[in-house]
């Protein structure tokens, strides 16, 4: 019997998919239950490309899931959108289920179909600039990898040959490499927002890399954990106290870190030099949309407020399509990174955006994309 | 059934920027970023951002015989009977480097068999030029901008932003002012000494079907006397790689030239691999009375355009998207497709098997591909004599009260799609002149008719009026026109 709250330690049942899911499969095999047992139609998962590309698809074919096992701290990807009018499972990170959840609040997304599995995260990276960090900071062949994790603030890389190297992620960072900006000052490493919470921070003793924490949280995650035990797809057994402990022991170090790092790069402007910072900040743009097309709290389409106040033939000296977007956002921006992530001229979108969100947010008490509760300020509209 | 997943390259210029076009069950493309391309990681322009409407079905090409459907064998039988008939002197091939590697070698085998070349569109007159990585952007500590970047080349602007981060000056040769130029100089050739460059210079410029070929010409002398690196950018998705086939060492000429060789009718009979003059050239009504002189147009193509709808034959092949076939970007890179399409290569070997040639496969023009590119790569450190002086490059006289309408070379032909460069750029002096109001328009008039445009101010030089797009009014890149308040 499974109730909300409930903090438990499983893997999967199947050998095969043990040994294969980064943590004991668990993940993977609550996902590939879900689907068998016909608790969703659908299961979101990422398609391998390569060791550092990952893309997601959609699927109902459990092979599809049981080959999509492996974590990957260097895919940033956009899942919310594959959650739209679907009866789906889902993994994602923190950032993409408050995505998910930001989708639910503008009924896009039916949330009681949309089963969330989160998984904690202390960062992911880009593909090209690992590549070019495990030459030449581990120099290791970047062909060579074969997986890589997050433990005790080092990051570390397995080869095929079985040899390990971790850096910490300090050094890394300070030589320019490591994780995306949004990520290290991201303040939710734990997905509370999600139906599970997994992850492998707390596992211990003999079951260290081979089996997931996870944490009930909601009715929906009971049922995908009693349907996956009811499958014989996993088995589980109480977190003990220590691992409990150790688990937010991890968390807070990496709040801590997340939390040093927001002090650096948000340094107070001026009074009298904002507008300046925001226009040099956007003068760059070539006005591609990429930001707006891949945000997760964005619904409003191709005709939008941001869209509608802005035309390459105005001689605004600030882009009022990046001004719309700013007061748009902020009560609602999460802080993901997709923004920064696709921006041809490298505008820091992101940074710029939760320096406009953090103070409106912090003042209502409100964290975007963690709960349904509505935007304080900035009402949505159903559709 | 599942959604399929395409890797390419987008066809909007010849970076290369890589991307996935994902076709779901009901053939709706949309497109996703593939951060993992060490070309542009992921990020793309506006025109790459609109691929799904580029792509979209109702842009593909179809088989046609004088206007009607046919299916492909009709229509390639027809071309053969065509290509048979036609008299041998009078044939010219034009691709423009639309296409995979693979379906232009295999378009210059048809060449040979017709004892002719493939002409790109571009004179071939000295711009035999060594490439520079991308990567090289970043690390030049001078770079002197012939193109507008955030315009023409809009995935170099993050490179020439790194640039300046490592301390690099940027000069913009030009008429407007960019944000990212440290300063802007409207210089005449003859005065391009003072530009101050050295070995640790690079220059960017581009080379297009409507390039000043005197102009690229002399800044390639400038590049060879100052020991600066140049880097042509070129606007087709695979300008480079039509430089693969063999002949290169034969003559080419200009698309203007060979439109004019259609007019005076050496010209009889033209095959056009996915290259569209009529898009291209500036003044499309002309173009398409040029084309009009033909006895014969072949066009073999993956997108329906202007020059499809009077085709004598069109032989259709797959969207670019889902074509097997690799590619050459702007630096040299070899880039590949993941789709499986061999339908214009075959229809090609289908063509020059019917004229007496032989028959050939994908696997056999890949191969000459690769071969072609470990050739090329042992050639490269040859630098192209070129002496040449900067006389033949000219600029305009314009008469009093009137202006200069000069067409900033778009590569992203926007074809139907929605275009919001819907407007002219004047400076602040024009717009008092004329008294102009905010939102109202400037009439521009021209021998070739008159033509009401919305305006926007920018910081130009006296007498100059800037568009992105090609205007009717206009009768090349550069126009005499007089203007008045609307």
């Amino acid at each position: 019997m499974i109730e909300v709250g409930d903090k438990v330690i499983g893997y999967s049942t199947d050998p095969g998919v043990r040994n294969k899911g980064a943590s004991g499969g668990l993940v993977t095999a609550i996902l590939a239950a879900a689907l068998e047992k016909g608790l969703v139609e659908e299961v979101v998962v990422l398609k391998h490309i390569n060791e550092y590309e990952a893309i997601p698809i959609i699927t109902s074919d459990v092979e599809d899931v049981l080959a999509s096992a492996g974590s990957m701290h260097t895919v940033p990807v956009n899942l919310a959108k594959y959650a739209v009018g679907k009866n789906v499972a889902m993994p994602g990170k923190p950032c993409d289920i408050r995505g998910v959840i930001e989708q639910a609040k503008r009924n896009e997304v039916n949330i009681d179909n949309t089963y969330l599995i989160g998984l904690n995260c202390g960062g992911t990276m880009y593909p090209v600039q690992t590549q070019e960090m495990l030459i030449n900071m581990y120099d290791i062949d970047p062909e060579d990898v074969k997986g890589e994790n997050i433990e005790k603030g080092n990051l570390i890389f397995r080869t095929k040959s079985g040899e390990e190297k971790g850096i910490s992620i300090d050094e890394l960072e300070e030589a320019g490499y490591g994780r995306r900006v949004s990520c290290r000052y991201c303040d939710v490493k734990i997905p509370v927002n999600a139906d599970l919470a997994c992850g492998n921070w707390g596992v211990i003793g003999e079951l260290s890399g081979n089996a997931t924490f996870c944490e009930v949280m909601n009715e929906k995650g009971v049922r995908l954990l009693e349907n996956a035990i009811d499958a014989g797809y996993i088995e589980i057994e109480p977190a003990s106290e220590k691992a409990i402990a150790i688990r937010e022991k991890v968390n807070n170090v990496m709040l801590s870190m997340g939390e040093k790092w927001s002090e650096k790069i948000f340094t107070e402007i001026p009074d009298g030099e904002r507008t300046q910072y925001y226009m040099e900040q956007f003068a760059d743009c070539i006005n591609c949309g990429a930001c707006k097309e891949v945000c997760p709290v964005c619904t409003c389409g191709e005709d939008s407020k941001c869209t509608m106040y802005h035309n390459l033939e105005d001689n605004y000296r600030m882009s009022m399509f990046h001004m719309v977007r700013l007061m748009h956002l902020s009560d609602s921006c999460i802080g993901c990174g997709q923004c920064t992530d696709v921006c041809p001229v490298d505008i820091p979108l992101t940074t710029i955006f939760r320096r406009f969100a953090d103070k409106s947010q912090k003042k209502y008490n409100y964290k975007a994309g963690m709960t349904l509760e509505r935007p304080p300020f900035l009402e949505v509209m159903p559709r | 059934m599942k959604e399929t997943i395409y890797q390419t390259i987008c066809p909007g210029c010849g970076i290369g920027c890589g991307l996935y076009i994902r076709k779901n069950a009901d053939g709706k493309l949309s497109i996703d970023h593939m951060k993992s391309s060490p070309v542009n990681l992921g990020k793309l322009c506006r025109f790459g951002m609109k691929l799904p409407h580029y792509y979209a079905k109702e842009n593909n090409a179809v088989n046609l015989v004088n206007g009607s459907s046919a299916v492909a064998e009709t229509a390639i039988k027809a071309a053969v009977e065509i290509l048979k008939e036609a008299d041998s002197s009078s044939i010219a091939l034009l691709s423009v480097g639309n296409t995979t590697n693979e379906e232009q070698m295999a378009f210059t085998k048809l060449a040979a068999t017709l004892e002719t070349i493939v002409q790109t569109g571009v004179s071939s007159e000295c711009l035999n030029v060594p490439m520079a990585s991308l990567v090289e952007i970043e690390n030049a500590k001078r770079i002197v901008l012939f193109i507008d970047p955030y315009v023409q080349y809009p995935l170099i602007v993050r490179r020439l932003l790194a640039a300046k981060k490592n301390g690099a000056s940027i000069v913009a040769v030009g008429t407007q002012p960019l944000n990212l130029a440290d300063e802007t100089l409207d210089l005449k050739p003859e005065n391009h000494d003072e530009l101050k460059l050295d070995s640790e210079s690079l220059i960017i410029a581009d080379i297009h079907p409507n390039s000043d070929i005197m102009l690229a010409k002399s800044l390639l002398a400038l590049a060879q006397k100052t020991y600066a690196k140049i880097q042509f950018m070129r606007p087709f998705m695979n300008s480079f790689g039509t430089g693969l086939s063999g002949d290169q060492e034969s003559k080419k000429v200009g698309l203007a030239e060979l439109l004019e060789d259609i007019e005076l009718g050496n010209i009889r009979t033209l095959v056009v691999l996915d290259s569209d003059p009529i898009e291209l050239m500036p003044d499309n009504e002309a173009a398409v009375e040029s084309l009009k002189k033909l006895n014969n147009l072949i066009v073999i193509s993956s997108r329906s355009s202007p020059i499809t709808e009077f085709a004598n034959v069109v032989i259709a092949s797959e969207p670019v998207y889902s074509k097997a076939g690799t590619f050459l970007n702007t630096e040299g890179k070899l880039l590949e497709n993941s789709g499986a399409g061999k339908a214009g290569v075959d229809a090609l070997s289908l063509l020059n098997a019917g004229i007496g040639g032989k028959a050939f496969t994908y696997d056999e023009m890949n191969y000459l591909v690769l071969k072609a590119i470990e050739a090329q790569k042992e050639k490269r450190s040859v630098v192209t004599e070129c002496s040449v002086s900067v006389d033949g490059v000219s600029s305009p006289e314009i008469p009093e009260g009137m202006y200069e309408l000069k067409y900033l070379y778009n590569p992203f032909m926007w074809f139907d799609q929605q275009d919001d460069n819907d407007f002219v750029l004047l400076n602040r002096n024009t717009v008092r002149k004329l008294g102009l109001k905010k939102g109202g328009c400037v009439n521009l008039k021209s021998n070739r008719g008159e033509l009401k445009m919305r305006f926007r101010v920018e910081a130009l030089p006296n007498g100059l009026v800037l568009t992105a797009k090609k205007l009717p009014v206009a009768r090349g890149t550069s126009t005499i026109v007089s203007m008045e308040g609307c």
